[in-house]
């Protein structure tokens, strides 16, 4: 086997090399950790929204009482979740980020369209990965209501993790999607030599008199 | 190829984030004031029922964060000493802890027989060693009956009648009223009437904020 194909067939090498592609220029970073705090805060924070809208709207709070507030908030990552849950919330946020980064470069880059499976997965692993985020409240948030949808809901009960599992699909399914997109970015934008180089065509024959 | 422009939507982003932020909030939190039943003589209340703030829970006996944060209640009440009074109400979700509403049942004929007294003490001892989320044996609750000092007999007569189901269903609909997305869910409503809800298992101190917030307001 070619080594240049053993190397890119190998998707740890593969992942890492469109990384660094893609989060090698400052703007693509920026755009992965904006979309990555973002979704970190609407974890945290969402939830309750409605704290937060009634005590910034209390007349004399003081600004550090809401930025106590906020970080109190923040810290109920380890009241609120599990060891799995909670290290699904923080790192699903993360690959988010990379995973569109990584697809915004590509789209702008190459000038192409992704296919269904890329795009399917990539938003499998945000709606698994916001699911996922509603254990914050048994039954909270979207968690009950899609689990309700699909019939679902007595099954929470008999997970192990009782729904933390979901974390974990989001991440998987993330990871695929990054794999798949790197996949894209690391083939360079030429139409590729087939094996054994080019196919010559033969000369007609000469007909011999 | 345009560098600036994944800077410039990561910025709108922000932006917008923002915005949502402040806005968003401000408009919902004019629309829970009041929704909320008011406390009155059918409502379980540890500490004085004439404290300035009250911590209105609407809870689930098999989630474990109900079962987390029960202490920090507790405590919350101690601390304050007068200032804050717990108003219990059931909200089972029954969809994902099918054994919870015969708890919160269980819970009410323990206040039937009991008075407000054993109702908590049957709650202290319910969340003490439930392994929660819905693996509570029910054989448990008459042992819990027994273990805060009622007889087994009419607890067990009680919990077959069924006559706290709709006492219970009655919470859910306020709980329900009140936006509840989930469990534990509290509002703290201060002097003026003000609510302040907390959603999930928030710790001490993040609490403690809210409560010395609502008790300026008078």
């Amino acid at each position: 086997m070619n080594p240049m194909d053993a190397f890119r067939q190998n998707p740890v090498r593969i992942v890492i090399e469109a990384g660094r592609e893609v989060l090698g220029r400052p703007a693509y970073l920026l755009l992965a950790g904006a979309i990555a705090l973002i979704v970190l805060a609407a974890t945290l924070w969402l939830p309750n929204y409605r704290l937060l809208g009634a005590v910034f709207s209390t007349p004399g709070v003081a600004l550090a009482t809401k930025l106590q507030l906020l970080a109190g908030l923040a810290g109920g990552l380890a009241s609120n979740f599990g060891v799995v849950a909670a290290v699904a919330v923080v790192i699903v946020p993360v690959l988010f980020g990379v995973d569109v980064a990584m697809i915004v470069y590509f789209a702008k880059q190459r000038r192409a369209r992704l296919a269904r499976g890329e795009i399917a997965a990539s938003l499998g692993g945000a709606a698994s990965g916001a699911i996922a985020a509603g254990c914050a409240a048994c039954g909270s948030f979207l968690l009950l209501p899609v689990l309700s949808f699909l019939g679902a809901a007595g099954a929470l009960a008999l997970l192990p993790l009782g729904g933390a599992e979901l974390g974990l699909v989001s991440i998987v399914l993330l990871l695929l999607s990054i794999y798949l997109i790197a996949r894209k970015i690391a083939v360079p934008p030429v139409c590729e030599l087939p094996p054994g180089g080019p196919i010559t065509r033969q000369p007609p024959a000469r007909s011999t008199p | 190829m345009n560098q600036s422009s994944p800077h410039r939507n990561a910025i709108r982003l922000l932006l917008a984030a923002a915005v949502l932020a402040i806005v968003m909030p401000a408009s919902a939190q004019e629309e829970i004031t009041g929704i909320v039943e008011p406390v009155s003589a059918r409502d379980h209340v540890r500490g004085p029922r004439t404290a300035p703030v009250k911590l209105i829970e609407f809870g689930d006996t098999e989630c474990p964060l109900c079962k987390r944060l029960h202490p920090t209640m507790k405590r919350l009440v101690d601390d304050y000493r007068g200032q804050v009074a717990w108003v219990f109400r059931h909200f089972p979700i029954a969809e994902i802890h099918p054994k919870a509403p015969k708890e919160a049942e269980a819970t009410e004929c323990a206040a039937e027989l009991g008075g407000e007294v054993k109702f908590w003490a049957y709650l202290d001892r319910l969340y003490e060693i439930t392994p929660s989320g819905n693996r509570l044996d029910p054989v448990e609750l008459p042992r819990i009956a027994q273990y805060i000092g009622l007889e087994r007999a009419p607890f067990e007569q009680c919990l077959a009648s069924g006559r706290h189901t709709a006492r219970v269903a009655a919470d859910v609909v306020d709980g329900f009223a009140a936006g509840a997305p989930g469990t534990p869910y509290t509002v703290i409503v201060a002097p003026s009437g003000k609510a302040y809800e907390v959603v999930g298992n928030q710790p001490y101190e993040t609490l403690r904020l809210v409560i010395d917030i609502a008790l300026t307001q008078k």
